[in-house]
């Protein structure tokens, strides 16, 4: 046996839904924008049915198709006549409709099939039935009626723990636009509502209003000297108008922000009547809105005065008023209430939710009384209601993957138009329901025309096309043979979009219709993939060498944006020669920088300087790279607050020539050094592949020493060129000699670091070391040297605190230093007395002590590899 | 930061441009805008300003009031508070409906 769990809060002026269940209570959302409230308002338009938020729009524009507060006719025989298409509709089909929109609410795909609707205290058994017969129409197959009073009792009672309230109690609804205030009591164990009074036109639009024609209004014409400027605003063609409807929302807004705060702010500009605009800015305080708005509240307690006395009850029997809808929330109502009457307030729950809260309460401890097959809460029973059969397949909400594929296939954007193809439906005994779209799924516009043509569907049909974001929603309009619409997209991205039909009585039609995909702008979907790393050259300051850091990895699909912050690594003298360079390479993150492709570089030189850049400032870099793989550098400095753009294609090259000399430069001292070393080893075919490489430095050296940076013949470009193949050729020298040597390195260390680390028990710093270790297989085999260098440093640097702590391997680090010849140390005395305090100091093991000699020996020491070393970037790697 | 701190933000980024899009401003100025609106991008916002666009009553992100007779084409006039669309886990969905003042042109 099933509870009915699910309920509706059908109000004049907002309308929700929730479900009970595990406990607690689910308020639904609008999956257009998110809000739980559903305004009650239907707008019949020319061509489509709009229902809730978009519909009170219209409602001052359009009154003579849209309807709202029908709610007040319920039960009667009046009707609405409808100018655009002149027929008429009751109060019960209005109110179906919302029943019908509130059921979209429900995300889980649930279809119940028996719901709780709470009704006013003051409906009598005709207005009820009312209630009934529209949840009916909506599809329920069971509806309970529930008064609202107790409904927002139970949500009290349930929130606070206990069985029920105690004695007699108020429950005081102030909604947008009525105003009623019941009297109830637990009687033989039953909540009921002993009495009730109320006004129907009286709420916190109200307050809104009078905020506008009190305060702004007066204050605007003291101000400007306008005369009569109400009338100017509500008029309709008036040039007051636009204000009217700002000064509503900030109203709205001021009145949110003064039942938290002591003050709010207004904030508008004004144009006067001579035209010139003007910022207005002014604060209200609470004392003045309460001034205005007390009366209304005076008012409104004048009924349960009334109440109270026709029952023969004074405040003191009354154990406490419960506050329901969004207006209670003004602290005057609550402080007068209070004050006036001498009763507890209870603001335990939200009041705009307390009705709704309260009825999933009661429809969760309320069984169904349908039969089996109508459990609440079972899978959707699709197609056409009313007789009687149980639907086959699925509910088709939300329809994908159809048959004949979505628009979405245009890949590429080769324009094709794209053509959907919904598949047949049950819509009951025996018609297959068929849709063949087709629209365009690459678009430019800001909207996109979409057609379909619908067979066999039944008479009455209507069909919505919303967007999944919930920007865009069509409105229920009436399905023909063919069918069009306008999508609105939204910029620069992929919109989908779903189409649902629906039969005359509001059910979902189960066709599968695959989903509508438009790709808006230049963007494609299967985008380009880089081909290679692309990699900013960064110093390492240690080694006076640059290395590579990767910004954007190979096979990243394109476009693409990132951005990071930088600091730079010295001091930029403003007048001076020196630079900043912000170079872009493409090529593997793993080889030098020489030896990669160039395809941004910005210079930032010291002659452009207007203060010195100082070592440690920010730099925030940003990089983007379009499809065609365009690239756009920009470099902010917010010590100067300045901002460096550059653009480059990859049709165009950019060389900077004073860098290019450098690296050349560079390049030959690296590869004379190789030479020695492998001459010294008689390794001298190897040598030779390595001499003729220098040879070819030094003529583009002579070369470059007669091009200047502006140079505008393509000789440097083939400069360019050649140095990279050089650097290859170096780098792959080196990878025979050097390389070999630091590998050694690596790995000697990477065993005693582990040891070490073992030995002090720091397990993060040894996880951190054995990822690092991982990590080898990918880069080994084709690194240069620098790279391995800087791995090298990184482990390092990452096992310092350790190591500096451990008396073995400083004293192995002291005896490197002293076992050195003294001349290799600028002062020799100097160095003959730090060796002597250095082996003292040994016998005390303590290895802070032998750190200060260390240091200082190596500050002495003459050759501290000065040959490798190119000037950096000015970027810290 | 939570999402409704993010909201707030984005409005107030709005809102500064807005003031200051009828001003001369600084270079200076309009950098550290860019870099906010770049920043709350980051957070995977989507902030739209609807300006001057033309109106539809399908367009459910958008909250109207509308001027004047209502009748023909409406373009939105004045934008009291933007559109917010928000990325999570690849999938985009409304935040904030704008608050718009629509009407002839």
């Amino acid at each position: 046996m099933s509870t009915i769990n699910f309920a509706i809060d059908l109000g004049t002026t907002n309308s929700l839904i929730a479900r009970a269940g595990n406990g607690s209570v689910d308020i639904f959302k609008n999956p257009a924008g998110m809000k739980v409230t559903l305004p009650s308002v239907v707008a019949f338009r020319k061509d489509r049915i709009l229902i809730g938020d978009k519909a009170r729009e219209y409602v001052e524009k359009d009154p003579a198709n849209v309807f709202a507060a029908f709610k007040r006719k319920m039960g009667t025989s009046e009707s609405f006549f409808i100018a655009n298409d002149g027929t008429f509709k009751t109060p019960i089909e209005l109110s179906t409709i919302i029943l019908q929109e509130l059921q979209h609410f429900i995300f889980t795909g649930e279809k119940p099939e028996s719901v709780v609707i709470t009704i006013p205290a003051s409906f009598d058994t005709v207005q009820s039935n009312a209630t009934k017969e529209a949840g009916y129409a909506a599809g329920f197959k069971e509806v309970l009626l529930l008064q609202e009073p107790i409904a927002a009792s139970l949500a009290f009672a349930n929130r606070e723990g206990k069985e029920g309230l105690q004695g007699q109690w108020l429950v005081y609804d102030l909604g947008g636009g009525t105003f009623d205030v019941a009297l109830v009591k637990i009687e033989d164990d039953e909540m009921k509502v002993v009495d009730h009074e109320g006004d129907n036109f009286l709420g916190g639009l109200d307050f809104d209003q009078l905020m506008i024609t009190q305060l702004f209004v007066p204050y605007l014409e003291k101000q400007f000297g306008v005369k009569d400027l109400a009338a100017k605003m509500l008029s309709a063609g008036g040039k007051y108008n636009k204000l009217y409807y700002q000064l509503l929302y900030k109203a709205e807004e001021a009145k949110i922000t003064l039942s938290n705060h002591f003050h709010a702010d207004i904030e508008f500009d004004f144009t006067d009547e001579e035209g010139k605009e003007e910022e207005v800015f002014f604060m209200i305080a609470r004392d003045q809105f309460d001034g205005i708005v007390r009366d209304k509240v005076t008012y409104s307690i004048s009924f349960i005065r009334e109440l109270l006395e026709r029952n023969r009850l004074t405040p003191g029997d009354i154990t406490e008023v419960v506050l329901v809808g969004g207006s209670t929330y003004i602290p005057l109502i609550r402080s007068m209430l209070a004050g006036e009457l001498g009763i507890t307030v209870n603001t335990a729950i939200d009041p705009t939710t307390a009705v709704v809260e309260g009825a999933a309460y009661y429809a969760g401890s309320k069984a169904s009384k349908l039969e089996a097959r109508g459990a609440s809460g079972a899978s959707g029973a699709g197609g056409a209601s009313g007789t009687g059969g149980s639907g086959s397949g699925g509910s088709g909400s939300g329809g994908t993957g159809g048959a004949g594929g979505s628009g979405a296939g245009g890949a590429g954007g080769a324009g094709g138009s794209g053509k959907g193809h919904g598949g047949p439906g049950a819509g009951g005994l025996g018609s297959t329901i068929e849709v063949k779209m087709a629209y365009q799924p690459n678009s430019r516009e800001q909207a996109e025309y979409f057609a379909a043509s619908v067979m066999r569907a039944p008479r009455g049909s209507r069909y919505r096309i919303t967007r999944s974001d919930g920007g865009y929603d069509s409105g229920l309009k009436p399905v023909a043979e063919r069918i069009s619409e306008m999508l609105v997209l939204l910029p620069n991205t992929m919109n989908t979009f779903q189409l649902k039909l629906y039969d005359e009585k509001g059910e979902q039609l189960s066709v599968e219709v695959p989903e509508i995909g438009i790709v808006q702008g230049m963007y494609s979907i299967y985008g380009q993939p880089l081909p290679n790393d692309i990699c900013l050259e960064v110093d390492d300051t240690d080694n006076n060498i640059t290395h590579l850091e990767v910004i954007f990895e190979r096979n990243t699909i394109l476009p693409i944006r990132k951005s990071v912050t930088k600091t730079l690594s010295r001091t930029i003298t403003k007048g001076s020669d020196d630079q900043l360079l912000i170079n872009v390479l493409e090529g593997s993150r793993y080889s030098s920088p020489q030896s990669n492709l160039p395809i941004g570089i910005i210079s930032i030189s010291g002659r452009q300087l207007k203060t010195d850049l100082v070592k440690g400032c920010d730099i925030d870099l940003s990089f983007e790279i379009t499809e065609s793989r365009d690239i756009t550098v920009t470099a902010y400095i917010s010590m100067i607050d300045e901002e460096f753009t550059q653009a480059f294609s990859p049709s165009s090259r950019t060389v900077n020539v004073s860098r290019m000399k450098e690296e050349v430069d560079y390049l030959y001292r690296v590869s004379q050094r190789q030479l020695d070393r492998l001459l010294q080893k008689e390794l001298y075919e190897e040598g030779a592949a390595l001499q003729q490489a220098m040879k070819e430095l030094d003529t583009i050296r002579q070369k470059l020493k007669h091009i200047s940076d502006d140079d505008v013949t393509d000789t440097k470009y083939q400069l360019d060129d050649q140095k990279r193949k050089l650097a290859k050729v170096v780098d792959a020298s080196e990878r025979g000699g050097k390389i070999l040597m630091l590998k050694e390195e690596y790995f000697d260390k990477k065993e005693r670091y582990k040891e070490l680390l073992g030995q002090s028990g720091n397990q993060e710093l040894l996880k951190r070391l054995e990822s690092l270790g991982k990590e080898e297989n990918e880069w080994m085999s084709h690194c240069s040297a620098q790279f391995l260098r800087w791995k090298i440093d990184e482990m390092d640097r990452m096992t310092w605190d350790v190591k500096k702590k451990n008396i073995g391997y400083v004293t192995n680090l002291y005896l490197n230093y002293a076992m050195r010849p003294n001349e290799d140390y600028i002062d020799v005395n100097e160095i003959k007395m730090l060796k002597k305090r250095g082996d003292d100091a040994l016998t005390r093991r303590n290895p802070e002590e032998i750190l200060g000699i260390i240091y200082r020996m190596y500050e002495l020491l003459i050759d501290k590899d000065r040959d490798e070393a190119i000037r950096g970037t000015g970027l810290r790697g | 930061m939570s999402q409704d701190l993010w909201i707030k933000m984005a409005n107030l980024v709005f809102e500064l441009e807005k003031k200051l899009s009828t001003q001369q401003v600084s270079a200076g100025i309009a950098r550290n805008i860019d870099r906010m609106k770049a920043v709350v991008a980051e957070a995977g916002l989507l902030l739209l300003n609807p300006t001057g666009e033309t109106y539809t009553e399908t367009r459910t992100d958008l909250e109207a009031s509308i001027t004047g007779s209502g009748n023909g084409a409406l373009t939105i006039l004045d934008v009291i508070k933007p559109i917010v669309y928000i990325s999570q886990d690849g999938r985009r969905s409304l935040l904030q409906k704008g608050v718009v003042i629509v009407g002839q042109k």
